[in-house]
């Protein structure tokens, strides 16, 4: 039957239970993303002020500490696309050091998102590899918004900008221009980072969130599921491209013999440095977080809408650093890992079909149903999905 | 496209009232005053932009009315140059209402039916057809796409995401054919 109407906005019970059944993702993920679809009928976001955050803060801590403590200059932040942000001071009794006062922020969710994440795998993921990389110290998590009027997190401020002092870039950091002298020493660090992350065993680790997928096709078949769900849950107008791209995505899945953890939305914008010793001080947005292939971050940094042409117009510099071709041979060097270009090709198809179920689907759903903080935000990131689209197109005709 | 003005006028209100009217200055009484006349303005618009067409369509046919009754009473009184040229204009008017018998919400309706219905057939030949019909599928779709996709890209061209000059669409006015209307 061709004309099948699903009201998406007052999702029923059975429909659920259907998309679930299609598309089988691992445990967290498929629990978030049930969430999100048992509370779409429910109200739109509600503007929540600084003192009620504060509130709620305040209601956490006191299940967390056992000595009195006080939250000072809380203010707004912006810069991400999906989650309510605000820096505070916490002058509190912290253990092995004592009176003090640390600056944090509390990033919590709206009524939904852009991308629908869990806030226990973000904790998980950014404690597990706080001795490989510059991370922000996580505190504490209110993981289903028990004490916050949605689920949040405590992180320690990390020091840095996003983007280099008094320059401009499109919203959440696309097309920042680090300059030729910035590019070169952060874009060292930025592929080193990269190829420490993916060697890194976390086999270890305490991620009990995330489900470890088998050697071969399993871990790309868990992404594919988990993002024509949601292009299934969230889009509105239907693109025959797309569907299209994830028939194309299930017929050529690339197995992988080396599971790494990924990082899922490894870019400029998601990482903040010094700007006085050009250093990267911390790796932020780890909510997209899996085991896979590594090839997936790797061919993510290499997308046209994260970077932008050379200043005399020759070369596209991928993640605004340096050529791809460049960025793959220092990965390799690096990572002692094979870049694989038709699995590469492969990743970057997948990318554009994942980037584009989240700007124009997961744009479009919640800033219908009035869901979130910035709702207008949201309107403007979905002019990015055309042109992704337009790469999508383009490059399923040339991997044939 | 799902970027629509009545979810962009939507999303600017929400922005407006939730965000930056709370943070003007209340002593600052004319950008408090235009903050408030910029909501008003955004809400009238949002209420009249469903009936816009059909507020325009019924001028219209008043006016081809009135302007009949009106050459009918004055006769003579108008020369006959001018009432030719007033024939004239009922007569573009009433091919015009006969062309508009569709809303546009119809026509956005209909598009999305067959944007469902296309992109489901192309799901299941891509799982269930043959190779050639996979391969017959596949051109088609892409031969299709290209030529949305260039329009889609030419209505968000200004929104600054695109960072290739050599990928920047025509106008979005050189790509649409004119309607057949404006062609009589």
């Amino acid at each position: 039957m061709l004309l099948t109407t699903i009201d998406k906005d007052n999702p029923s019970a059975e429909w659920i239970a259907s998309l679930r059944k299609r598309f089988p993702v691992e445990k967290e993920v498929d629990r978030v993303l049930t969430r999100k679809l048992q509370q779409r009928r429910g109200p739109p976001f509600a503007p929540v002020s600084l003192e009620t955050l504060c509130g709620g803060l305040t209601s956490l801590l006191r299940t967390q500490l056992t000595d009195g403590f006080e939250i000072r200059d809380a203010k707004w932040l912006s810069g991400g696309a999906s989650k309510l942000q605000v820096s505070l001071k916490l002058e509190w009794t912290q253990p092995d050091v004592g009176r003090t006062v640390t600056p944090m922020v509390l990033r919590m969710e709206p009524a939904a998102s852009i991308v629908e994440t869990s806030r226990l795998r973000e904790a998980q993921i950014i404690n597990a590899v706080r001795d490989l990389l510059p991370v922000p110290s996580i505190y504490w998590i209110d993981e289903e918004g028990e004490h916050l009027p949605y689920p949040a997190i405590v992180y320690g401020f990390a020091e840095g900008v996003a983007k280099p002092s008094g320059t401009v870039s499109n919203v959440t950091g696309l097309g920042i221009n680090y300059g030729r002298q910035l590019r070169q020493t952060l874009g060292q660090q930025y592929v080193e980072h990269l190829a420490l992350l993916h060697t890194w065993d976390w086999s270890r680790a305490a991620l009990g969130s995330l489900d470890v997928p088998a050697l071969g096709t399993q871990a790309v078949e868990w992404q594919l599921n988990w993002w024509e769900r949601v292009w299934e849950e969230d889009s509105h107008r239907d693109i025959p491209l797309m569907r299209l791209a994830a028939a194309w995505l299930r017929d050529h899945m690339p197995a992988t013999q080396h599971l790494a953890l990924i990082h899922g939305d490894y870019r400029p914008g998601n990482f903040l440095f010094t700007e006085h010793d050009q250093r990267i001080s911390a790796w932020l947005d780890w909510e997209l977080g899996h085991l896979g292939d590594y090839h997936e971050d790797v061919a993510y940094t290499t997308m046209p809408y994260l970077g932008h042409m050379s200043e005399d117009g020759k070369q596209f510099l991928a993640s605004g650093m340096m050529p791809a071709e460049m960025l793959y041979e220092a990965y390799e060097r690096s990572s002692g890992l094979t870049v694989e270009p038709k699995i590469i090709d492969y990743y970057q198809v997948f990318h554009a079909y994942r980037s584009i179920v989240i700007v124009i689907a997961s744009g479009y759903r919640p800033t219908r149903n009035g869901k979130t903080h910035q709702d207008l935000l949201l309107n403007w990131i979905m002019g990015i999905g055309y042109s992704i689209l337009g790469y999508l197109r383009d490059k399923l005709e040339e991997v044939g | 496209m799902d970027i629509r003005p009545e979810i962009q006028i939507q999303s600017m209100i929400k922005s407006m009232v939730e965000v930056v009217l709370p943070a003007i200055d209340p002593e600052h009484k004319l950008a408090q005053e235009q903050a408030r006349l910029l909501i008003g303005t955004l809400q009238l618009v949002a209420k009249r932009l469903p009936v816009a067409y059909r507020y325009d369509c019924d001028e219209l046919r008043r006016y081809v009315d009135f302007a009949r009754d009106l050459a009918r009473r004055a006769g003579t009184a108008v020369d006959a140059s001018t009432r030719a040229e007033l024939d004239g204009l009922v007569a573009r008017g009433v091919a015009v209402l006969e062309a508009a018998l569709i809303e546009p919400t119809d026509i956005e309706a209909a598009a999305f039916a067959l944007r469902a219905a296309t992109s489901q057939i192309v799901d299941e030949v891509c799982k269930l057809g043959s190779p050639q019909k996979k391969e017959a599928v596949r051109e088609l779709v892409l031969a299709a796409s290209k030529v949305e996709v260039q329009r889609e890209q030419a209505l968000v061209i200004d929104m600054g995401f695109e960072m290739d000059p050599s990928k920047r669409p025509p106008p979005i006015e050189a790509q649409l054919p004119p309607l057949q209307v404006r062609d009589r």
